[in-house]
């Protein structure tokens, strides 16, 4: 099962490729390629998209399994995959150093990713897989649809470090098709705990309500994962500690979009009016 | 620290563009890759996810999730702070373990550490780190809580590595005292939780063993929220 699993990993496939090109660890995202070549086919852009697995979650129990303290898989059978994934693990490490000989012990050293994910929880939206990158590339905070509240100290802490401290050139904010979390705050069950936690997805909706309720259930979900990842850029960018960092030193902030259908990101246009920074800058800006 | 300035402006933003540019070709070829090994990959993933972890862990970018486990896209649900916190009032960490274990059923939650953190380095440096100060704080609780453990460790660097370990211990404990947890252990014999620690030098996991079941009757003497199997959910 693992030399299967190894075997079927065409992103350390890809990653090895990369590696031999370029000498080291830190250069692996060179520059190559024009502007224009991430536009997506717009077949991608309007692909429709299921949310019934992730609302039918909200209510779906599982059958019941006998209490069990064994670690074993939820149908019975045999596959540990808790031990699987150690034991993956072990195969990883033993690949990769291989691999990249100079990347565990570089890596022992200290971390300096040039980018900030803060992304969804989703199972399906594995970051530094996606973007082919390694170890040591992209500093990732993950939490339930990707929402920013202003006064979130999880995030803000991420926010900080990662600006602040390890000084990364890019923050991105990622959201995806079929969220769960878009899913019911486009619905209204109560979910306990995670209605607070939703409460932003929902003053979205609120502000929006009009174009949703014109819009098909589908692209309603996808228009509001669209104006949830504008509002947490427009969270990121009311702290005073990204605001001096994108005038002191350039750093950049970005919106992205990740088709789980297709597995392929596109990019926001986020380009804010002058008009619209000015005011920003007045309003949030402290002193350094 | 904020002081140094960039290089000529227009170089700068060149270079922006370009790095993240060849992100998205990258981006491009791993999904064409992955369809070409499975076609139904993508497909497969749009109709759902059915994670079997729950995984929480650094932010710390040496330590991805999926990669470390060898796992795919669409196998472990993710939530990753500043040194792995699952502190009892932060809502997006308890949201995350409600949605994963009521929601998604996961069968494992595993929570990981790695040694060399710089947030539990951090907690242990006399210094004001502003906003950060609140959240490394439960490092120092977690400190506190095993003081004369640590305390006894003279080797500086064997005690910052007891304390990475102890603190991935507390998280798991955290993470047992909620109602979901409790609850679906009750009623379904999962998840169990484990607790994890990264080594960056050899890039290997190491398991703590923490033990669940006796973590889980221990924490129920004062944090038992799952009175009788035929309990209501509640938070």
């Amino acid at each position: 099962m693992n030399a299967a699993r190894l075997a079927v990993q065409p992103g350390f496939v890809a990653r090895a490729k990369l590696a031999q090109d370029v000498p080291s660890r830190r250069q692996s995202i060179l520059p190559s390629f024009s502007q224009n070549t991430y536009a997506i086919p717009s077949a991608h852009r309007l692909s429709p998209f299921s949310t019934s697995s992730s609302l039918s979650c909200a209510n779906h129990k599982p059958p019941a399994l006998k209490p069990s303290t064994s670690q074993t898989d939820s149908d019975g059978s045999s596959i540990d995959k808790y031990t699987a994934g150690l034991r993956q693990n072990q195969e990883w490490a033993a690949q990769t150093a291989r691999e990249h000989p100079d990347l565990f012990p570089t890596l022992a050293t200290g971390q300096q990713p040039q980018i900030l994910w803060l992304g969804c929880s989703d199972s399906r939206c594995p970051e530094t897989s996606m973007m082919g990158l390694q170890p040591g590339d992209v500093f990732v905070h993950r939490n339930i649809a990707n929402i920013l509240h202003p006064g979130d100290l999880s995030s803000g802490a991420v926010i900080e470090y990662a600006v602040q401290h390890l000084r990364v050139k890019h923050v991105v904010v990622c959201g995806h098709t079929s969220c769960g979390g878009v899913a019911a705050a486009m619905g209204n069950k109560p979910l306990g705990i995670l209605d607070p936690w939703l409460l932003p997805l929902r003053q979205v909706r609120e502000r929006n309500l009009a174009l949703l309720q014109s819009l098909s259930a589908d692209e309603a979900a996808l228009k509001l994962v669209e104006l949830n990842v504008r509002e947490s850029l427009n969270v990121v960018t009311q702290k005073s500690v990204v605001l001096n960092a994108i005038q002191e030193r350039g750093l950049e902030v970005h919106g992205l979009i990740y088709d789980v259908a297709s597995g392929v990101l596109r990019e926001l246009d986020t380009q804010d009016s002058q008009d619209a920074i000015r005011a920003r800058l007045v309003a949030f800006k402290t002193e350094n | 620290m904020s002081s140094s300035a960039p290089k000529k402006a227009v170089d700068m933003q060149k270079y922006l563009k370009q790095s993240l540019e060849t992100l998205f070709k990258n981006n491009r070829d791993w999904a064409s890759s992955k369809r070409s090994t499975d076609p139904a990959f993508f497909d497969k993933l749009a109709d759902g996810q059915a994670p079997n972890y729950l995984y929480i862990g650094c932010s710390d970018s040496r330590v991805p999730a999926n990669e470390i486990m060898g796992l795919e896209a669409g196998e472990v649900f993710v939530h990753r702070n500043i040194a792995n916190l699952v502190p009892n009032t932060d809502l997006s960490a308890m949201s995350v373990i409600n949605y994963a274990v009521r929601h998604l059923h996961v069968k494992h939650i595993i929570v990981c550490g790695h040694y060399n953190c710089g947030g539990v380095k951090a907690a242990l440096t006399p210094a004001d780190l502003g906003l950060l100060n609140p959240w490394l704080r439960n490092i120092r609780d977690v400190y506190r809580l095993h003081e004369k453990e640590l305390d006894q460790i003279a080797d500086e660097g064997a005690r910052y590595n007891r304390l990475i370990e102890l603190n991935v211990i507390e998280s798991c404990r955290n993470v047992i005292k909620t109602a979901a947890v409790q609850q679906s252990f009750q009623q379904h014999g999962y998840p169990i939780v484990h607790g994890l620690v990264f080594d960056l030098h050899d890039g290997l996991l190491k398991d703590l063993h923490v033990d669940f079941e006796k973590t889980l009757a221990d924490i129920k003497k004062i944090y038992c929220l799952s009175p009788g199997s035929q309990s209501e959910e509640k938070e």
